[in-house]
């Protein structure tokens, strides 16, 4: 006699015991000294993902991108020789931005103030009467900010001397680099500002306990009567980054269209040859504002940059691997586009309200549960860092 | 002319209304359109969307004229009505206004 099919087993607790079970302290939510804290110590040494190599397709293209948490502008240029930089999209004459266009194309970079003119790689090529300086060329390039790429994504770190980023990813970047965004040439993306803590934000969606509350209708195939709360197989950390497996639902509720709609995404994703990984269940969440799920027909990434310790802008991206190819999977993405949208816009509403709740000040606690580890391992991981930055400060003062 | 291909024609009267340029434009349309709009548009397309795409798959994307570029956007606009009709439902004159700040700036039907 065959044995019965196992069910659902959630994560036990033993497994995620070494987070601690502590409340954990308000205020790091809301508290703009905690903030500038966090900004110091994290965002401005950490790799933060501004991108995409797709986005950089030949010599001279370029993207600029905001850091409202490091008050700059970056461009981000494919060179001459192929490499991409970064830089301060700052004119190191008088400090103008030299670009006002979201991306393009273009082999130098002048100043439209006094024409100071740059090329790809930040050197200085010309200026105006240049003599008049006294200056040498080669000490105004323009300032030049690390950059890396892992898995197709770019990474930018405002550390002048920062961890390599493969060292960094602690075991994560070989995984990384076998998802779908590896190969992706084209994305759907769609962004929202939130009136929420950026942690808070991220948060929401590093657990599953919310799910059948907030999505009853939108993310109905995420949980069954095995496993209600839709939680992971699985939960893994490594150093300040962490992973999780989603649970596959044997009985997923799955309407008409949508069933159609979604094998043809699968059937496009098959003649892409990239379903079946070995990761096309995994979550990896990379430290600090990062995740993409691997999930080949869904494959979204999202980041969550900070703006203030109240705001936040959630930059959400679906990465495709080819450009549409048929109508059959133009329609299938535009179709996963707007299914993982509507779960994302019924998310933001609640998360405004838990930091309208939090900013009161009416709590001096929050809690996490065991399957909420993953936003207890975020938390444990910015406190710890603060306090090593706040520890090499004092030292170094 | 023809606004939609030969077989299609039933779908006429929805071309002016959803045969529309643009995720953006599509997805606002289903924020602005009545329960009644979705549904009737919904009721309509939804049998004939295996159909459509069967034929428009015959030719690149690049390759279909004005009255096929019509039919693929009309099933791109159901797209997104197939949410608010089989996920939404009841939901979804709340739902609206909160998918309405996750602002669609690029997709790879836009190019």
């Amino acid at each position: 006699m065959n044995a019965p099919a196992k069910g659902f087993e959630r994560v036990p607790e033993s497994d995620v015991a070494f987070l601690g079970t502590d409340p954990v302290p308000a205020k790091a939510y809301y508290d703009a000294d905690w903030f500038e804290l966090e900004r110091k110590a994290i965002f401005m040494r950490s790799w933060i993902v501004v991108g995409h190599v797709c986005e950089l397709p030949d010599s001279g293209s370029f993207i600029r991108r905001e850091m409202e948490f490091a008050k700059a502008s970056l461009l981000i240029v494919r060179g001459k020789d192929g490499a991409i930089r970064a830089f301060h999209n700052v004119c190191t004459h008088r400090g103008t931005q030299l670009v006002e266009e979201a991306e393009g194309k273009r082999s130098t970079f002048s100043c439209p103030y006094h024409m100071w003119t740059f090329g790809g790689d930040g050197a200085l090529l010309s200026a105006p009467d240049f003599e008049s300086f006294g200056l040498e060329k080669k000490d105004c390039a323009l300032k030049q900010v690390s950059v890396e790429v892992c898995a197709g994504l770019i990474f930018i770190n405002f550390d002048k001397n920062p961890t390599p980023l493969r060292d960094w990813l602690q075991g994560l970047a070989e995984k990384m680099e076998d998802l779908p965004v590896a190969k992706a040439t084209t994305y759907s993306e769609y962004v929202y500002d939130i009136e929420a803590n950026w942690k808070l934000t991220y948060d929401n969606f590093q657990e599953n306990y919310h799910l059948r509350f907030i999505h009853p209708r939108s993310g109905a195939a995420a949980f069954g009567t095995d496993n209600p709360f839709g939680y992971p197989a699985r939960y893994g950390f490594n150093g300040p980054h962490r992973t999780q497996t989603i649970w596959s639902n044997p009985e997923p509720k799955i309407q008409p269209l949508q069933g159609f709609a979604m094998s043809k995404a699968v059937e496009a994703g098959m003649k892409r040859n990239i379903m079946g990984g070995p990761h096309n269940r995994e979550y990896f969440a990379l430290f600090p504002n990062f995740f993409i799920l691997g999930t080949p027909v869904q494959h979204f990434s999202h980041v969550v940059y900070p703006i203030s310790a109240t705001r936040s802008r959630g930059v959400i991206r679906i990465y495709w691997v080819g450009e549409d190819s048929s109508a059959t999977e133009r329609f299938a993405r535009e179709y996963v586009m707007a299914t993982v949208r509507d779960v994302h816009a019924e998310d933001r509403a609640v998360i405004a309200a838990g930091q309208r709740g939090l900013s009161s000040g009416a709590l001096d606690h929050i809690h996490f549960q065991t399957q909420e580890a993953l936003c207890r391992h975020l938390y444990n991981s910015v406190r710890d860092t603060v306090i090593a930055w706040q520890t090499e400060q004092e030292l170094t003062a | 002319m023809n606004t939609l291909p030969i077989g299609f024609e039933a779908l006429a009267p929805f071309v002016d209304s959803w045969a529309l340029e643009g995720s953006a434009t599509r997805t606002r349309r289903r924020t602005n359109s009545t329960e009644t709009e979705r549904n009737a548009f919904f009721a309509a397309v939804q049998p004939q969307l295996a159909p459509a795409l069967a034929l428009l798959d015959t030719k690149p994307l690049a390759e279909h004229d004005p009255a096929e570029r019509n039919l693929m956007n009309l099933c791109l606009s159901l797209a997104h009505i197939a949410q608010a009709v089989e996920a939404q439902g009841d939901h979804e004159a709340k739902h609206a206004p909160h998918r309405e700040q996750m602002v669609i700036t690029r997709t790879p039907a836009d190019f």
